[in-house]
């Protein structure tokens, strides 16, 4: 656990680590029986401060049980290195997933307005450095694909290295010292928070909402409690992997086929089994076999982020779907129905609301707006849920424009209410940024055809690099800050 | 200062570090628990105990069980690790199963009402994909199968006691699987 760890002293002789010793190829490499009973009980050089510290129980005299025993695990890649070269992949991949995270939490804009913090409670940990930008336009639809996919894919990973540490679990005593004893609660932090943000973000994508609490707020806070872990496992674990690197080598251990694979010595570190069973797979092999999960995982859903044909590959991916090639045959997340939209609401007594600030607001029929300046952009609608629609033909009025008409003289932020009564993103402040991007649209058709009801009949919002859900569909009313 | 360090049993950056790493995520904790203190602490203990003292049992045993049950094959057959060919595509089924369960299973979501899509297709993709996976794998080793064979078949000599190609893993005990040792260990 801590850089306290050290092996048992006295132990038996172990074979020199790095020896080039090729065995003979089918002898199995499992040394001469060991004595493994003092390894057993304790991997603490200094047995002293454990009597000191702990119960007559949680030192017994005698073999422990099952699972507590060391020479219980078996395996014979088990290690530092194969836990390390995990480790490593992980510390690559993590904080991308981390920071991508991030930057969707600001994406959406919280400190323009309350309307949009979805954690209102966040103090420090929804830091907030710049206003979201409109370009370039896949901005948003990168970083999420980049988040949810390599998230996805980073789980065959963290299954294999939740494997190569299980031992850990069991180990005895349970605590050593009092820095043992923190060192490990940090784990049960890191376990603890990294599964509950893989849970969390996987059970989101596929709108499986069991989770107890609005899952902004617990991804959010349960991220920043995984990745407070991290780091400093990452700091205190760093010296044991370069360790573990040098003394097998990355790319030596690589060249090592099942026949040849060594068992690390016990001496090793505590993940090292003292009685190693045969090899049945190569350090190579377990972490092709883990690599291999992760480029299968990969091929299956990164098409619903990317789009065009490749969507048909996404066979596991929520929105892998293909939908029809109509022109509003596209990928919805939430329908008319589902909102509570009615036709009634949308039909010839629909108006749009536009105002200036506190002041009386003018209603305008669809026929006056599509009387305006209509302007074409290509844009798609990307979700957090990592997903795209891929690029659209929307036509429409520039947001610009109706601040104009608004009576608008320099550039401000824009309330944009739902007719849909209840749900977290019936309304959005779009910043003055996203305001005036020329791409920014109040849409009135889509790819030639009036918008369907599921798409926002009889307007929507669409500002290009914005969360999804920022493109508020049945639009009722635009009040801009004067 | 030296004796309370050694009483910690590591030096002071390290308690500096975890403090730290306590005070960040206490303070994430003040805003994630308060909601719903029970949800969340199940929830996290879960989390915790989710693949060790769940996952791994389950995968442990299926490991030791194949081994077990296919270890009497016809002795026609070269010495070849056969395992990983079992392994490898139900590991990977089992895998996307874990992750998109909710969809296979078709259970109750809001997946239907918001996206109009079925989820009916996932059950049969998964099971498309996971018998691919195993046909992949029922081929590869059919392939390695006859190299092997017609290695030991080519050179005209009497037999050698163990293996005979260098990337060939004899089965000396094919009951021992790299899984835990429940059983017999020494010790």
């Amino acid at each position: 656990m801590s850089d306290s760890e050290q092996p048992p002293a006295g132990g038996p002789p172990q074979p020199a680590d790095g020896a080039p010793a090729e065995p003979p190829v089918t002898e199995p490499p499992v040394p001469e029986p060991l004595p493994t009973e003092p390894l057993s009980r304790t991997d603490s050089p200094d047995p002293a401060p454990v009597s000191r510290l702990l119960p007559r129980w949680l030192a017994p005299a005698g073999e422990l049980p099952g699972p507590f025993r060391r020479a219980f695990w078996r395996s014979p890649i088990r290690g530092p290195w194969l836990t390390s070269v995990f480790g490593l992949i992980l510390l690559a991949g993590v904080p991308v997933v981390f920071v991508t995270g991030l930057l969707s939490y600001a994406a959406y804009n919280p400190d323009l307005s309350p309307v949009n913090d979805t954690t209102p409670d966040k103090g420090w940990l929804g830091f907030y450095l710049f206003s979201w930008p409109t370009r370039p336009e896949w901005l948003y639809r990168v970083n999420q694909g980049v988040h949810v996919t390599l998230g996805l894919v980073l789980v065959p990973i963290v299954l294999a290295k939740l494997w190569s540490v299980l031992p850990k679990l069991f180990e005895w005593p349970p605590v050593r010292n009092p820095a043992h004893a923190l060192e490990r609660l940090t784990l049960f932090l890191l376990v603890g928070g990294g599964v509950f943000e893989f849970a969390t973000g996987i059970m989101n994508i596929q709108q499986w909402y069991v989770f107890p609490g609005s899952f902004y707020t617990l991804h959010l806070y349960g991220g920043w409690i995984f990745v407070a872990a991290l780091a400093v496992h990452t700091g205190l674990k760093f010296p044991t992997v370069v360790r573990a690197i040098r003394d097998r080598g990355l790319l030596r251990e690589l060249r090592v086929s099942t026949a040849r694979t060594q068992p690390e010595p016990p001496a090793a570190g505590y993940l090292a089994s003292p009685d190693p069973a045969t090899p049945t797979i190569s350090r190579r092999g377990a972490l092709a076999f883990a690599g291999g999960g992760s480029l299968l995982v990969l091929a299956l859903s990164v098409g619903q982020s990317i789009g065009g044909p490749l969507r048909r590959v996404a066979l596991l991916a929520p929105h892998g779907q293909d939908t029809g090639s109509g022109p509003d045959d596209f990928q919805i997340n939430v329908t008319a129905a589902d909102a509570h939209v009615t036709a009634d609401q949308t039909g010839e007594s629909w108006r749009l609301a536009l105002a200036l600030g506190g002041s009386a607001a003018r209603s305008l029929t669809r026929a006056e707006l599509l009387a305006m300046p209509q302007h074409t952009a290509r844009l798609s609608i990307n979700c957090v849920e990592g997903w795209s629609t891929g690029d659209q033909e929307w036509s429409g009025v520039r947001l610009r424009d109706l601040a104009r008409l608004a009576g608008l003289a320099s550039p401000a932020p824009v309330l944009v209410q739902s007719l849909e009564r209840a749900g977290a993103f019936n309304r959005v402040v779009l910043s003055a940024g996203q305001v005036m991007d020329p791409d920014s649209l109040l849409a009135f058709r889509v790819n030639g055809a009036d918008l369907s009801p599921d798409h926002g009949y009889p307007a929507r919002v669409i500002v290009p690099a914005a969360p999804g859900v920022h493109n508020t569909k049945w639009v009722a009313s635009m009040t801009f800050e004067g | 200062m030296r004796r309370l360090m050694r009483w910690y049993g590591a030096g002071p950056l390290h308690l500096l570090a975890l403090l730290g790493c306590f005070a960040v995520a206490g303070y994430a904790a003040a805003r994630l628990v308060p909601s719903r203190p029970a949800g969340i602490a199940i929830w996290f203990l879960g989390a915790v105990i989710g693949h060790d003292l769940l996952l791994f049992p389950l995968y442990a045993l299926a490991d030791r069980s194949a081994a077990a049950v296919l270890r009497h094959r016809t002795a026609r057959l070269p010495a070849i690790s056969w395992i990983n060919y079992l392994r490898v595509p139900a590991a990977l089924a089992g895998l996307l199963l874990l992750l998109w369960f909710p969809l296979i299973l078709r259970l109750r979501t809001r997946y239907q009402a918001s996206t109009t899509l079925s989820p009916d297709p996932y059950l049969w993709h998964w099971l498309g994909v996971t018998g691919a996976l195993f046909l992949i794998s029922a081929v590869a080793l059919a392939l390695r199968i006859r190299r092997v064979d017609r290695a030991t078949a080519e050179p005209e000599q009497p037999e050698p006691a163990q293996g005979t190609a260098p990337d060939i893993t004899t089965d000396a005990h094919p009951g021992e699987v790299s899984g835990p040792g429940a059983d017999d260990a020494p010790g």
